[in-house]
């Protein structure tokens, strides 16, 4: 290929001879690429399928593993729990869907879907003393000491937050928010309001809030502390002590003993 | 079967002092009246109480938290109680009617059963030891049943008589035991 600038009428064929002696380089390298990263994504499917054979017992009983390794397919874009019901995202993703589906599926799916059901069914027995309003916290402690068929799980915060999300397409209602540093799944559908939020947020942090406290506190008038209380206390999400000096509102989250 | 180890409260017994408030929310106060009945069987089951009499019992671990200075009130418990006389409480305890003997409701004194195991599921479990002991046909006497060595160890063991006969009378009314003899010598027969 020259580098000569041509003049006349001849440069015009050098130039078109040119750009499509490019475009055909361009093509081929492209090819080239293209099926290295097809090796190299075979290499690492297979890979990543002896590592799930290999560590499948391991997956489900380690906790600590078990969160490390679904961060590790989360970041490459492979999500556990759709891979055994979309049968492949999209082209490329199609043998990694069945991977899942075959290798794990059966295993570490059924794994999150046996721990949703019984995060639903513990947001379900302490509804009446917690409104709905289940901390994520109580939630592990009470899965791990569980008396459900099948005994205690060994689970991790993230295993309960996937399990939450594996919920989703049933539409039951059930997601995660975040009421001051903590996380809670909510199994009845309503919003708190800025208030309700920052009385609770407080509780989490003092153990207990009284009007008064909140009137400090958040320089609150006296009515609308006495508002959000009421509220609260309507909800279940309160639950009032009135052998203290003055009226004290407590978190139900103490009351979480399934012990009994 | 003896107490061998001290009771273990829940922790929100321990440490959460609204539990001894009875909530406003219904819905709350549901699932408080339930948790305040499971403690007391458990308690009851514990110490083998067959009967909890109010004014007697509230000054007691049970209802009054010392280091929490918290208790239930006498007016509460009585709350507590009722409620476990009716449907929606299991009827896990039964009021005692003055001058003894079952019936429930009424007013009268604040004395009641609690029926951590109701007489019928007493009976069974005296029904599952004749059998397992194979003395189906044997007649036994009331006294050899509640106190004798053979039955040492089993949670009917010294249990309390009214009881035992409430138990007995649910199976002679099924016609899976027969009971003799007069107060006091009685002796009973199992088929």
């Amino acid at each position: 290929m020259s580098s000569r600038r041509g003049v006349g009428l001849s440069a015009f064929q050098n130039r078109s001879s040119l750009s499509t002696s490019y475009a055909s380089h361009g093509a081929s390298i492209r090819s080239e690429h293209l099926t290295s990263l097809q090796t190299q994504l075979s290499v690492f499917r297979s890979l990543l399928h002896n590592f799930a054979i290999q560590h499948a017992d391991t997956i489900k009983s380690n906790p600590t593993f078990r969160a490390e390794f679904a961060r590790m397919c989360n970041a490459i874009g492979v999500d556990p729990l759709a891979g055994s019901n979309v049968r492949g995202k999209g082209g490329g993703a199609k043998g990694i869907g069945s991977l899942w589906a075959k290798v794990l599926g059966g295993d570490v799916n059924d794994f999150y879907f046996e721990l949703a059901v019984r995060v639903v069914e513990l947001c379900r027995a302490s509804r009446g003393e917690n409104g709905g309003l289940l901390g994520v916290d109580e939630c592990k402690e009470s899965v791990k000491r569980g008396k459900a068929i099948g005994g205690g799980m060994d689970v991790s915060d993230d295993d309960i937050l996937r399990a939450v999300k594996s919920l989703k397409p049933l539409g039951s209602g059930f997601s995660i928010v975040n009421v001051g540093s903590k996380q809670m799944i909510r199994s009845i559908p309503k919003e708190l309001n800025k208030d309700q939020s920052s009385v609770l947020e407080a509780i989490q942090i003092l153990g207990y809030v009284t009007c008064s406290m909140l009137e400090d506190n958040l320089g609150w008038e006296h009515a609308r502390a006495e508002t959000v209380i009421k509220d609260l206390l309507a909800d279940s999400l309160v639950w009032v002590d009135l052998q203290a000096p003055e009226k004290e509102y407590w978190s139900p989250a103490l009351m979480n003993d399934f012990e009994d | 079967m003896p107490p061998t180890t001290d009771f273990t409260f829940p922790t929100y017994h321990q440490s959460y002092p609204p539990f001894y408030t009875l909530q406003p929310n219904h819905q709350t106060l549901t699932s408080q009246l339930r948790k305040w009945s499971r403690l007391i069987q458990r308690y009851a089951r514990h110490h083998s109480l067959f009967k909890l009499s109010l004014p007697a019992t509230i000054d007691s671990p049970l209802f009054k938290n010392v280091s929490l200075k918290k208790r239930l009130s006498l007016q509460d418990a009585t709350k507590v109680l009722d409620w476990m006389c009716t449907d929606e409480g299991g009827r896990r305890a039964e009021k005692i009617v003055e001058g003894g003997g079952g019936g429930g409701g009424g007013g009268g004194a604040g004395v009641y059963w609690i029926w951590w195991k109701r007489p019928e599921e007493w009976g069974e479990e005296i029904v599952g030891w004749v059998e397992r002991t194979g003395q189906k046909g044997v007649v036994l006497t009331l006294y050899e049943l509640t106190a004798g060595e053979g039955s040492r160890g089993e949670e009917f063991w010294g249990m309390d008589g009214e009881v035992l006969r409430r138990a007995l009378a649910g199976l002679v009314r099924k016609g899976r035991a027969q009971v003799f003899g007069g107060e006091g010598e009685e002796g009973v027969k199992f088929f």
